[in-house]
């Protein structure tokens, strides 16, 4: 637009002939010593210019991109049979990491392992009242650690500088026979260092090997026991020990197991410091058959709902699970299993070892004991305490109720835990004498996990020959001679024998991607046997089968079916008569020795729920799953009473301690002898106090090995970090046992603070129950109405509907009554899908967030974004601790709102722990989408309340509107190579874990659970095609699949038959915040504890009121 | 196979009805004409009459021209009989911006109806970037790695579309068939019609197939077609659905394959209103007994009819007398996008 008016800057400028500035500035801009660059300043465009041609350029771009790219589609030249593209196969394989032991189903897309759950059919890991396969979030997110792009290629070998060469398998093959042979002939010990090998296959490869290098050893029976008379040892050793339990069941019973135990059959269930729902023993069995016994309305006469005790030093998850929690230090252990057996002693008249008093605990104790008198044979005491004279006590008090033969197998005990830690020393003791020629090393990393790490790897140097399997360079295999990668598990064929006569076949689900061998068929192959694995397994299984007359005699379809199931349960051992041969006085002075020395601070060493061991260090789901307690992801931490880090820290209150983005954590500084630990403290209520725990397994790769993928984070300047400090320093061997508790610690803070990535930072509930709804055993089974226990929301309206000719706060009606819109036609109309979530199955473990993240391609983003509140997880499991204050009392004192409210955020020290799984809540009325600007979120009339994310333009209306905080918005292109360190599933090889039904979300979008609408759609499409209604319990979401309790329940609320209708009308039932009308379609069950002293305190305060 | 599964008798029909076989006519595309077969798009609108109506405008153009040259001529001349200054000579565009300087409403008026002339005619444009197929812009029809002929194959031979695209009523895709599907029948038949051995050769070289001593070499070379119907990735399209549920013809979404396709090409505009259009549209039947009879939908039938609030719904969807897909949530969101 021209005009013809002029108008002056300056008189300047109006007497003298215009000079219109070449440039807009009059001066010359500093560019030079701003850019630094000269090349920069020679350019003649001015900035309009510039912008011109940016707009132009901008412009021509987007047009360029709307042209549809060329795609080529390559088909199959021979398409396998029983692959459709498109449509994803499910194969039965068997999980076992020398950890967890899980029976369980792969499902492949185009050949491509994606997702794992539970085996619904077979296993020992399976539920046989819901027919689902328990397996826990480490096995869940093993799936994403096949596309780690950072696992060994192939075998390589050491040129000395500590650089590698890569060889190949024939080469790497001579070298190493050749190598054995010359080591066999010099007399030196051969050694075969593995992980419990439970596998009669892998057995049977030891056994050829042993023969072949030297000696006779030969295959027991089963195939699993092997006669040692070779010039190969073979040393099993457990990364978590459990040699305590297993010597103690040698002494007490003359076998050295670890029991099977059936925990679905305990009345009372006495935990002393194990933490039998995340890491002890066989988890995935432990969680179902706990679960099975804490649903009240399963509760009979016969099977009364079941009773927790826990005495534990750290708030573990069994802890916050059990009914009655005492809080212990760690030295106190072997007391309380000894104030127990006395207790139980005296009254059968049996034998009693001198228990001493625990001051905190002997109330509890004797308590403890009557309950488990009067429930003798239907109980069960279990003891984390690795050490073999508590254990033996432990047997003593489990023989005394008659518990072994139904709580407690050691017939048919479990193969698990066999690791021998003596052995293991005694092998450092002979490596550093160079008596040892070779050693092999399989699934176990040493110089990581041992306390005298330094001593094996000065060991490890004057070994001639080291053969490491793993499949990264790792802080072992980094330092042995030649790396021979083994495959990953779903890559492998495998079979396993958890107990006796229960076969597990491991099929593989893809053809390794690298140039990997499993470390048995290498045993084979070095052995001089010809033929693959999968062969030598049904070479072994035909054997087997053959030799047994109760096997069948069609061995191609026993076979067959095996791999089909995943499964072949052949036989169990009949019951045999079981004496208690233990000597408990010189048990009760081991007992006593284990922890004597106690001093002012005890630390107590735990593995978290998520990366246990440390074996799972560089699995990013893991590491971003935040633990069920603290909240923390991303990092192990020092748990700390509050109280005694408030000492520490000079501070007063509880909230100065708080840790979150704009807060820091303090450092303490943990002295075990030389051994010195820096790391952040967290907060922990229910912690003893003056005990510390402090978390194995992180801390991996600190000497920049490789590790994997994720197993490291990098800080500003780009230099790799370990996440986390290593504990296993503070490990130590006593009495041939690995000992997980140092006694005499000092710890104090060094003032410095560190950044952590917590989830959730509030720690009560504040007394308010419209979100957390809980009540004991004896009222809910008074079976009064339910608002006894189960309160309706009421809303005071303006309106006399009382009828007592007042309009006041008392006209109140149920807050479902009240509707301020237009319902959705949802109810009675189609489908309407809903969830019911029972929060007493609920165990908090997590496994439904990592079975979320590997079904929905839920972004990981690393401890910064977390730190920022960026997390995005579909769901998330929020952990409430109970308060010793309560509105009531508080309004009862006469004291002042804010004061009231500040105490209530502060959890007791011994709080009680309620766990609530929360995702989208698929509000009918749901105030996301009453302000989305777009209409990109919508009510489905199926009930769901469906995202669409090419629809969205990032507004974040419905975050804010949202009052469960379940939206997540994608703050940047997390599919990017920038989130590359955080998450391997953004490489390329990384990216095959994707699941191809569901979008991969980009930058500027919301997202939240859409409750598997892919699965959903999948269902009804199979309904629609088989031409029947769709069934109850065909369409699962991955959280309900995925739960190891069945404490999620999916289903159809317009399907009267449906389970989930029922639960959703059961008493128990209500809706989180119900009192806001937004009709959600998931309902929580009110948590219902096996406890009485909180009748009588509602009792108490009952009668205050009258 | 059996040795005699086919008598000789049924060899002759078979080789006298390939050989005098018509092929059906293809339903039309979208339902716009019907009968006839589909047009071609670049001879749509031959016989319309606004290139007439181009040229009326155009006469009509000169005529106001020079009158409006005849009428400045008259008024100079007045002009000069008065003894004024003669009106100055402007081109078309002065004279345009002189009477607009005049005129400043019918200016705006004319000015505001060509403005928004052009946003639609933007809008139009802009909105077909990227598109392809449908009436009003160019198919897709990419050269392909070998020269199959779809309308030889589904339509001279009338080979089953499925036989092929197996998956289609299977999986979400419907599946670019493997080399080995097309040996099912190339292992006998070297040569064909249109290209002879030129285009078959290259099967074989993809499968490894050595037609002289008819015997597989082993080495397997994948082919790499070029993918004829994109769409977005957040599109969760199912061909299942729509075959094996729906009953769908193929040719409803993708043109008449059998008949005018030598080269495969997108048909139609596979745009979401071209979608959604479609699920508007289509009944979804309420048979309860027969061949149409699903027992999925009799049970969403039966909660509709079973009900209070699920009757007043089924009366707003009989509205129209039928219960169309979008009326069941075909038009949601999540139906497609998750």
């Amino acid at each position: 637009m021209s005009t013809t008016k002029r108008y002056w800057q300056d008189l300047g400028e109006l007497s003298e002939a215009p000079q219109v500035p070449t440039n807009e500035f009059n001066t010359p801009l500093p560019f030079a010593e701003a850019l630094g660059d000269k090349g920069l300043t020679g350019s003649t465009t001015g900035r309009r210019d510039f912008l011109k041609f940016l707009g132009f350029s901008l412009s021509a771009a987007t047009l360029a991109a709307c042209e549809t790219p060329v795609v080529k589609s390559i088909p199959y030249v021979t398409k396998p049979e029983d692959i459709t593209p498109g449509v994803a196969n499910w194969y039965a394989s068997t999980f076992y990491d020398g950890e967890d032991f899980a029976s369980v189903l792969v499902k492949t897309r185009e050949g491509r392992p994606i997702h794992i759950k539970g085996n619904p059919r077979f296993g020992i890991n399976r539920n046989p009242n819901t027919k689902k396969g328990s397996i826990n979030s480490r096995i869940n997110s093993s799936v994403i650690t096949l596309y780690d792009s950072l696992r060994q290629k192939g075998p390589v070998s050491a040129i000395g500088d500590g650089s590698w060469t890569a060889s190949s398998w024939a080469s790497a093959d001579k070298a190493i026979m050749e190598g054995l042979t010359k080591i066999s002939a010099s007399g030196k010990r051969i050694v075969l260092l593995t992980n419990t090998v439970i596998s009669p296959s892998a057995k049977q490869a030891i056994a050829t090997f042993q023969n072949k290098i030297g000696g006779t050893s030969l295959a027991g029976d089963d195939g699993m026991s092997v006669q040692v008379g070779s010039k190969v040892d073979h040393i099993q050793y457990d990364t978590i020990s459990y040699g305590g339990i297993t010597n103690a069941n040698l002494k007490s019973f003359g076998k050295r197991v670890f029991p099977s135990y059936d925990l679905s059959k305990a009345d009372v269930l006495v935990s002393v410091g194990a933490d039998f729902l995340s890491g002890w023993g066989n988890p995935t069995e432990n969680v179902w058959q706990y679960a099975v016994r804490r649903r009240p309305e399963d509760a009979t006469a016969e099977k009364p709902m079941s009773r927790h005790w826990q005495f534990e030093a750290r708030m573990s998850l069994s802890g916050a699970n059990a009914d009655m929690r005492c809080m212990v230090k760690p030295s106190e252990i072997p007391s309380v299993v000894m104030g127990l057996h006395d207790a139980i002693a005296k009254k059968l008249g049996g034998a009693t070892v001198g228990a001493t008093s625990v001051a905190s605990a002997d109330g509890h104790i004797a308590e403890c004991a009557a309950e488990l008198l009067a429930a003798k044979g239907k109980s069960v005491v279990i003891c984390g305490h690795n050490d073999e004279g508590t254990q033996v006590i432990v047997n003593s008090i489990n023989a005394m109720l008659g518990n072994y033969g139904s709580t407690i197998d050691l017939t048919n005990h479990t193969f698990f835990k066999q690791g021998d830690d003596a052995a293991v020393q005694q092998l450092v003791k002979d490596m550093n004498a160079g008596n040892v020629g070779a050693i092999l090393i399989a699934g176990v990393n040493p110089i990581y996990s041992l306390p005298n790490s330094a001593e094996f790897a000065s060991g490890l140097k004057k070994v001639g020959l080291s053969v490491s399997f793993s499949s990264h360079a790792d802080e072992t295999a980094s330092l042995c001679s030649v790396i021979c990668p083994d495959s990953h598990w779903l890559e492998s064929w495998n079979d396993f024998m958890p107990k006796p006569g229960h076969y597990a076949l491991a099929q593989p689900a893809i053809t390794p991607l690298f140039d990997t061998r499993q470390w048995p068929e290498s045993l084979l192959t070095w052995s001089g046997a010809s033929g693959n694995y999968h062969d030598h397994i049904k070479g072994v299984w035909q054997a087997a089968m053959t030799s047994r007359t109760d096997m069948p005699v069609d061995f191609t379809t026993a076979w067959n079916t095996s791999i089909h199931n995943g499964v072949y349960e052949a036989y169990t051992n009949a019951a045999e008569p079981l004496a208690f041969a233990g000597n408990l006085t010189e048990a009760a002075s081991t007992a006593k020795e284990s922890v004597k020395g106690a001093g002012e601070w005890e630390v107590q060493l735990y593995t978290k729920e998520s990366i246990g061991s440390g074996l799972h260090a560089n699995n990013p789901w893991l590491q971003e799953v935040p633990d069920p307690l603290t909240k923390v992801t991303w990092d192990n931490y020092v748990c700390m009473a509050p109280a005694d880090l408030l000492r520490l820290t000079k501070k007063t209150e509880i909230k100065e301690l708080r840790i979150g983005e704009q807060d820091d954590a303090h450092i303490v500084k943990v002295t075990i002898g030389n051994t010195v630990l820096e790391l952040p403290a967290v907060p922990l209520p229910g912690q003893t106090p003056m005990t510390v725990s402090i978390a194995l397994g992180y801390g991996r790769g600190a000497n920049g090995e490789n590790v994997g993928r994720a197993a490291c984070l990098h800080n500003d300047d780009g230099n790799v970090m370990p996440i986390g400090k290593n504990a296993y320093p503070l490990t130590s061997v006593s009495n041939g046992a690995m000992k997980y508790v140092a006694l005499n610690a000092s710890v104090d803070v060094t003032g410095e603070m560190y950044q952590m990535g917590l989830t959730q930072t509030q720690l009560t509930g504040m007394d308010r129950e419209s979100i957390i709804k809980e009540t004991t055993f004896a009222e809910w089974s008074k079976h009064e109405p339910r608002e006894t226990y189960n309160e309706k929301e009421m809303l005071a309206v303006h309106e006399d509907v009382n009828h007592d000719d007042h309009i006041d706060a008392r006209d109140k009606v149920p807050a479902t009554d009240v509707n301020l819109w237009k319902d959705h036609p949802v109810a009675e109309v189609g489908h309407h899908w809903g969830m019911a979530i029972d929060l007493n199955s609920c165990t908090g473990c997590g496994a439904c967030i990592t079975a979320c993240n590997s079904e929905n391609n839920v972004s990981v983003v690393g401890k910064d974004e977390v730190r920022r509140s960026r997390d995005m997880h579909w769901m998330r499991l929020d952990r409430y601790y109970s308060s010793d204050t309560t509105w009531e009392e508080g309004r009862e004192k006469g004291e002042g709102k804010i004061g009231l409210y500040r105490k209530m955020e502060e959890p007791s020290a011994s709080p009680k722990v309620f766990f609530m799984p929360v995702m989208c809540q698929h509000c009918n009325h749901a105030p996301c989408e009453t302000v989305c600007p777009v209409a990109a979120t919508t009510h489905s009339n199926e009930g769901l309340n469906m995202m669409t994310y090419n629809r969205c333009i990032g507004t974040r209306y419905c975050a804010n509107n949202c009052p469960y905080k379940v939206r997540r918005f994608n703050w940047f292109n997390y599919v990017t190579e920038k989130f590359g360190e955080v998450n391997p599933a953004w490489d390329a090889l990384g990216r095959m874990v994707l699941n191809p039904d569901v979008t991969v979300r980009s930058r500027g979008v919301i997202e939240k659970c859409s409750l598997c609408v892919q699965q959903i759609q999948g269902g009804k499409l199979a309904a629609k095609k088989a031409g029947t209604p769709v069934k109850d319990g065909a369409i699962e979401t991955a959280c309900s699949a995925g739960c190891p309790t069945n404490a999620i329940t999916f289903g159809d609320l317009n399907d009267k038959n449906s389970k989930v209708l029922a639960i959703a009308e059961s008493e128990r039932a209500y809706h989180m915040l119900e009192e806001i009308g937004v009709k959600p379609n998931i309902s929580y069950m009110v948590k219902v504890r096996n406890i009485e002293e909180e009748v009588a305190h509602v009792h108490e305060t009952e009668a205050a009121h009258n | 196979m059996t040795a005699n599964a086919v008598s000789n008798e049924d060899i002759d029909a078979i080789l006298y009805y390939a050989d005098n076989y018509k092929p059906k006519v293809a339903p039309p595309p979208d339902g716009t004409t019907a009968g006839g077969g589909a047009k071609d798009p670049k001879q749509m609108g031959d016989d319309t009459p606004w290139q007439w109506l181009i040229i009326v405008v155009l006469l009509l153009l000169v005529v106001v021209l020079s009158l409006g040259g005849v009428k400045n001529q008259l008024k100079n001349a007045l002009h000069e009989r008065d003894g004024k200054e003669a009106v100055p000579e402007r081109s078309i565009w002065g004279s345009i911006v002189h009477w607009s300087g005049n005129n400043k409403s019918w200016a705006s008026i004319f000015g505001f109806i060509l403005f928004c002339f052009l946003i639609v005619q933007g809008w139009n444009w802009a909105i077909n970037i990227g598109i392809y197929g449908g009436e009003e812009v160019a198919h897709y029809k990419p050269e392909q790695p070998i020269k199959f002929n779809h309308t030889l194959h589904a339509g001279k031979m009338a080979i089953n579309c499925q036989y092929c695209h197996s998956s289609a009523e299977k999986s979400k895709h419907a599946g670019i068939p493997s080399a080995n599907v097309c040996m099912n029948c190339h292992q006998a038949i070297d040569q064909g019609p249109v290209t002879g051995t030129a285009e078959i050769a290259k099967i074989y070289e993809a499968v490894g197939w050595d037609p002289t001593n008819m015997k597989y070499t082993g080495v397997e070379k994948p082919i790499a077609w070029v993918k004829v119907h994109n769409l977005p990735d957040h599109v969760a399209f199912n061909h299942a659905t729509h075959v094996a549920v729906g009953k769908i013809e193929c040719q409803k979404c993708h043109g008449p394959v059998d008949t005018q396709m030598d080269v495969a090409e997108q048909w139609n505009s596979l745009t979401m209103g071209w979608c959604i259009q479609c699920h508007n549209e289509t009944e979804v039947s309420q048979m309860a007994s027969g061949a149409q009879s699903n027992g999925y939908y009799d049970e969403i039938h039966r909660r509709l009819t079973e009900t209070p609030l699920g009757n007043k719904e089924l009366q707003k969807y009989l509205e129209d007398e039928k219960i169309t897909v979008k009326e069941l949530g075909g038009w949601e969101c999540a139906k497609c996008h998750y």
